[in-house]
């Protein structure tokens, strides 16, 4: 480890081919995705941005037409405004009266958090977006504990995933009026467990994804009178988000004791970024394990030798975009592994978190 | 209430098919430029046509039943199908132990979708019969001893309807679990949630013999396996929770901080088990615990202690972490100044 191994070459042409080919068509083995697509779009758009080639390997054309379909997601019922995972519950155009009662198909936190993000990396001038319509959404999706439903009204599961896509959302419109903010905190405070990190639900063993959650949702909130974190929390969850990574491939694991998987390199990485941590990882070490999970062909794998899908591809170059400025630039194939400044809290570049800022509230009167 | 078998996948399309005939099918509607479209099966736009026909005219009967577990079982994240589904159970006042069952075989099968398990814990609201759930938690976690949802799912249960003939055999539910595989987390999580977080139960009110039990337990565990982050962790959580010095557990540690001596004595000292002869040491786990007792204990001598300790990790023990060891040199020397 004294030596460490050049870093492998990042195959920026074959995942760009392989996001642009799954944008275009996936195959019907992935049909359990039909209730996700929103965020697979996200995930390729997402790799296409933080690989810097948005604006040459796509034209205004596809820019618009992509765009067009996202705000085609877009509805609004009695719950409010927000936007739906895709068309796979419609008959006919949002736009005309929906054919489907909207109670049936209302649109869904996390859909919607990633069609802002994507519509935002697409440089959207978000002019059709409802923001009171919105924040009426988030309301309707929270539960007495606190917690968020991925559906308006108590519909579709409820974990840390959807409080922290409602959180984000908040920040975005620079609003959190339409949600109770301190019962969500009290929430996330349920989900800590011993170890230091986060479980997906109160009483649930502590993950890389779930913590990464908590800790982000907890840096976005509004401001408190008193941190929201004790010393002794971030403490321990920084300690726990230390020790997952794999002393062997240099890898994060999900939770102790299981396999490193690419996908944990984001949460846990952001994670630590979030709590001012990353210079105590191994960035060298956590690069070589993503530059390993990388398919011959193109596309990212969750562990070296698996075939790649979309969610793992865009997280571990996002991943690898925020542990870049730490890699040794005297290594020789570092240019490759240079990408543009990356947020973490967002989960998206940084000028992309601008763009999402400035035009996502509402524009102010004068 | 059809029986599962005549509920598989029909060989005929709805539309062929006349008890169907009165359905109006609604096709997927899509723009003209689609964005990561998903090349269907036949058999499911067929399927899902008429799904959207069906919640389009509000039915809930019998065939909506048929329907939406095949749509579900050609794509289990269908939660609209799920929901229309429940709703139809609901309406029907269906049998939900029949539910149930065919449920059983859905968390055996896709025991990975959020769905399945969502479904499973609207039905528990409604029968409020948790115990049988139990067994059925530990079939599937025979098979995979790991899965988050099926654990999330057993602690939810015994959270939620908080029963105390349900918490009866959980101890010794981690003991069996436990057997299978030591370095197996969700174990030794749900062991955490059983003893400390989960409330009092009768016969476990005096607490400080709980507390030295578990440390046995978690002692016991580290001697027949040091190498185990779970069983570190666990430690570490057991004396935070209860407000325990690190300090109290040094003598037990040392051993595991250092190479395996050549002889050892057969004194058995049940408060501070010793490696067995094959433990592969120094433990880095032990090492960075006893550089914590050190710092614990202050002062500018046990600092140095940590110190060298923390430089063992960097250099040696633990060089993945080398930035992390040598922030915490860094901090603990600027405090200690």
């Amino acid at each position: 480890m004294d030596v460490p191994h050049p870093l492998p070459p990042l195959a920026r042409s074959a995942h760009v081919a392989y996001v642009k080919h799954a944008l275009a068509n996936l195959p019907g083995s992935m049909v359990s995705l039909d209730a996700s697509r929103m965020a697979i779009v996200f995930y390729c758009v997402g790799s296409l941005d933080v690989l810097g080639v948005l604006q040459t390997e796509t034209s205004e054309t596809d820019r618009t037409s992509w765009r067009t379909w996202i705000w085609e997601q877009y509805v609004a019922g009695r719950y409010g405004t927000g936007f739906k995972p895709g068309p796979f519950m419609s008959s006919s155009s949002s736009n005309a009266r929906p054919a489907v009662p909207c109670e049936q198909d209302p649109p869904h936190i996390i859909m919607t958090y990633t069609a802002l993000l994507s519509l935002a990396i697409l440089r959207d001038d978000f002019t059709r977006l409802n923001r009171p319509g919105l924040l009426h959404f988030l309301g309707a999706c929270q539960n007495k504990d606190g917690s968020f439903s991925s559906m308006p009204f108590g519909g579709g599961d409820s974990d840390l995933r959807n409080l922290y896509c409602a959180f984000c959302i908040c920040s975005l419109l620079g609003d959190f009026s339409s949600i109770n903010v301190e019962r969500a905190i009290s929430f996330i405070g349920s989900c800590r467990t011993y170890e230091g990190g986060y479980g997906q639900l109160p009483s649930c063993e502590a993950q890389a994804g779930t913590t990464y959650l908590a800790i982000a949702a907890l840096r976005l909130a509004p401001p408190a009178p008193r941190p929201r974190l004790t010393t002794a929390e971030r403490v321990r969850s920084e300690h726990w988000l230390i020790h997952s990574q794999d002393s062997l491939s240099g890898g994060f694991r999900g939770r102790t004791g299981k396999a490193p998987d690419a996908c944990y390199c984001f949460w846990g990485g952001a994670a630590l970024q979030i709590l001012g941590a990353q210079d105590k990882l191994n960035a060298h070490e956590f690069t070589q394990f993503i530059a390993s999970c990388q398919f011959r062909f193109g596309g990212i794998a969750k562990t070296p030798g698996q075939h790649p899908d979309p969610y793992h591809t865009y997280l571990s170059l996002a991943a690898a975009a925020m542990y870049a400025p730490r890699l040794d630039q005297n290594e020789q194939r570092y240019g490759q592994w240079e990408f543009a400044p990356f947020d973490p809290l967002v989960n998206a570049r940084v000028d992309v978190v601008r763009w999402a800022r400035e035009r996502i509230p509402a524009p102010r009167r004068h | 209430m059809p029986a599962p078998e005549t509920a598989a996948p029909a060989k005929l399309k709805y539309a062929e098919r006349p008890e169907w005939a009165d359905v109006e099918p609604l096709q997927q509607y899509e723009i003209a430029n689609p964005l990561a479209p998903i090349l269907y099966s036949e058999e499911y736009k067929d399927a899902t046509d008429y799904l959207r026909g069906i919640v389009k005219a509000g039915e809930r009967s019998e065939r909506v039943l048929e329907l939406t577990e095949h749509v579900i079982r050609l794509n289990p994240a269908h939660y609209s199908a799920w929901q229309y589904r429940y709703e139809t159970l609901v309406a029907l006042s269906a049998p939900l132990d029949v539910e149930l069952k065919l449920m059983d075989e859905f968390a055996d099968k896709h025991l990975k979708t959020y769905q399945v398990w969502h479904h499973r814990r609207l039905l528990l609201l409604l029968t409020r019969k948790p115990a049988p759930e139990l067994a059925l938690i530990a079939r599937i976690l025979q098979r995979d001893e790991k899965n988050y949802h099926t654990w999330a799912h057993r602690q939810w249960l015994l959270a939620f309807f908080n029963e105390p003939s349900l918490w009866e055999g959980e101890l010794d539910f981690v003991d069996t679990m436990m057997n299978k595989d030591v370095r197996n987390n969700s174990v030794w999580h749900h062991r955490f949630f059983v003893v400390f977080q989960s409330g009092v139960r009768e016969g476990e009110e005096d607490r400080e013999r709980i507390l030295k039990r578990e440390l046995i337990y978690v002692k016991q565990n580290i001697s027949l396996a040091p190498n185990n982050a779970s069983a570190w962790n666990y430690l570490r959580g057991v004396l935070e929770h209860t407000r325990q010095p690190f300090g109290s557990l040094a003598a037990f540690v040392q051993p595991y901080t250092v190479p395996l001596p050549a002889s050892t004595t057969d004194i058995v000292d049940l408060e501070n088990p010793p490696p067995g002869r094959d433990a592969d040491l120094p433990c880095a786990a032990a090492i960075e615990f006893l550089a914590d007792v050190y710092e614990e204990r202050g002062g500018a001598d046990n600092v140095d202690k940590a110190v060298e300790l923390w430089r063992s990790l960097a250099n040696e023990h633990d060089t993945i972490r080398k930035k992390y060891w040598e922030w915490r040199i860094r901090e603990a020397l600027a405090t200690s100044s």
